[in-house]
């Protein structure tokens, strides 16, 4: 199985550097987007005339901001795995399933790959920006910090593919399931704390917010990588994460089997 | 005039064609409406939550970074509704594909059909929300403008519209070169972003850069400022000047590119 991964992996890393120039110039655009919203932020903090914003620092702000940018462009939002109900709708399923290896392992290999190439291709970008903003960052020295971080990222990468693969294997039963997903990637956005930290919002929405599985996406491991979680706290949301995963990863494996099931496809 | 009239008819007709084949999955129809509506709230969430920590961005209070947003919007939809897809999306992929040769065929103007070709009938019905907001944005300023404001305001929205026309026209073009232009597509759809805050957010360079260099400030920034009141004339006329230029400069890349064209169809 670990040799068939690495190979979707090689293919995958291939594919997306097909078109280069066009490819580095969308990174640039994602870069960019982020980098307006940091002079956003700069801007306020000027104008309040405070040190401190909803609980964050203008370093930890630019930090967030920066942290949860690459998080969301590269590892989130760019990612919704639309290869799944595509190969439903067009009946390309039935190719793979008489393959050696399930289309599931297939879809989340290919998913991984796809965030793992554009994870690293954001981090050489945002490196670059963050060279620009040194005495604006927070670096993280703790290493036990460090671990929980990369393990919470890991967790949200793995949470994100399974909100989305439940929507896509939706196809079975709907004739376009992208409508769906852009509401979705739509409400992630916000609610997961890409585009500002959850602690700004009033104390209702956050509580309304923290119910469902969306935070754990950025704004819980950004809280890692600030210091501004304690670690058995860490540990509880972490349990939480993976309760979250359990039931998401049983309500993909319901939509599959039942899917399958009534799943036909036509053509020569 | 006749003329005039055919294109227009044709529009309709483009209209009822792009209805019918985005109709044809209705739940995906209005969960996309859904979607954008909800982004459109979230954003509006997002800068109430910013102005809870601040009074004002500048210049610029809450209820006038109300009406930026809904302006900005109204030009973002108005754009997507029409062009921007046909000639961000549409365009390259007919001539990546070598299909432009049949459009190229046919006795109507090549521009015109490239760039309406698909209506975007969801971002229609999702503009109604944001006509709601930028009236309940009026209504918190008080509705406090007179005739010739809003006439200006209407006049710099159209003219957004021309300077966002060329610019996407621009872009697309490179296409007949590269095949793929995608990538600076995504990098104008940021930028462009930039124009629904207020330029008041940038110091210096940058700002000197959003308002004259890329003239982003005529996107949203200049109408808005025109309804309030506040707009220097001096760089209304800066606005109408630069989108006339760049719409002649577009036109005529343009018809370089057809130049340059060579199909790719067996």
């Amino acid at each position: 199985m670990i040799r068939k991964a690495l190979f979707i992996f090689r293919l995958v890393f291939l594919e997306r550097s097909a078109y280069r120039v066009n490819f580095c110039l969308e990174i640039a655009g994602g870069i960019l987007s982020i980098l307006i919203v940091v002079c956003l932020w700069l801007a306020v903090y000027r104008f309040s005339g405070r040190a401190e914003l909803g609980g964050f620092t203008l370093a930890e702000m630019i930090t967030y901001l920066l942290g949860g940018g690459v998080i969301n462009s590269f590892l989130l939002t760019t990612a919704e795995n639309p290869e799944t109900s595509q190969a439903i709708q067009e009946g390309s399923l039935s190719n793979l399933l008489i393959q050696p290896i399930s289309p599931y392992w297939v879809w989340i290999f290919r998913d991984l790959a796809g965030k793992s190439f554009l994870g690293l291709i954001g981090l050489s970008g945002y490196a670059i920006i963050a060279l620009f903003f040194t005495d604006l960052l927070v670096f993280c020295t703790d290493p036990l910090r460090l671990i929980l971080f990369a393990v919470a990222l890991t967790a949200a990468a793995l949470l994100q593919y399974l909100i989305f693969e439940a929507l896509n294997l939706l196809a079975f039963w709907i004739e376009n399931t992208y409508g769906i997903r852009f509401t979705m990637r739509v409400i992630l956005e916000v609610v997961g704390g890409a585009i500002i930290p959850l602690s700004f919002f009033p104390p209702m929405v956050q509580k309304a917010f923290v119910l469902l599985p969306f935070p754990y996406l950025v704004y819980f491991p950004m809280q890692i990588y600030l210091n501004k979680i304690d670690l058995a706290e860490i540990l509880a949301q972490l349990a939480r994460i993976a309760v979250w995963m359990a039931v998401l990863a049983a309500l993909n494996a319901f939509l599959w089997r039942k899917g399958l099931s009534r799943y036909t496809a036509m053509g020569d | 005039m006749k003329a005039l009239g055919r294109y227009v008819t044709l529009f309709v007709l483009l209209c009822r064609v792009s209805l019918m084949r985005q109709m044809a999955y209705r739940p995906h129809f209005f969960l996309m409406i859904f979607g954008k509506v909800i982004r459109m709230v979230l954003l509006l969430l997002f800068f109430q939550a910013v102005f809870f920590k601040v009074e004002a961005l500048g210049q610029w209070t809450f209820d006038q970074v109300l009406l930026l947003f809904a302006t900005f919007h109204m030009v973002d939809y108005l754009m997507s509704i029409t062009f921007q897809r046909n000639l961000s999306y549409h365009l390259p992929a007919l001539i990546q594909n070598g299909n432009l040769d049949s459009r190229m065929i046919l006795p109507v103007n090549l521009l015109f059909l490239s760039s309406l070709e698909s209506i975007d009938m969801m971002d229609l019905v999702s503009f109604i929300p944001c006509l709601g907001l930028l009236a309940y944005a009026l209504y918190r300023l008080g509705f406090a403008f007179t005739g010739l404001q809003a006439l200006m305001y209407g006049l710099l929205l159209m003219n957004a519209l021309m300077f966002l026309f060329a610019v996407v026209l621009i872009i697309a073009t490179i296409s007949f070169w590269t095949t793929q232009s995608a990538g600076l597509g995504r990098i104008f759809d940021d930028l462009t972003r930039i124009g629904r805050y207020p330029l008041d957010i940038f110091e210096g360079f940058w700002k000197f850069l959003f308002i004259y260099v890329l003239p982003l400030a005529l996107i949203a920034q200049a109408p808005s400022q025109a309804l309030l009141g506040s707009l220097d004339p001096g760089f209304a006329l800066y606005a109408f000047g630069c989108s006339t230029l760049l719409v002649v400069l577009a036109v005529g890349f343009w018809k370089m590119g057809l130049r340059a064209y060579s199909s790719t169809s067996s």
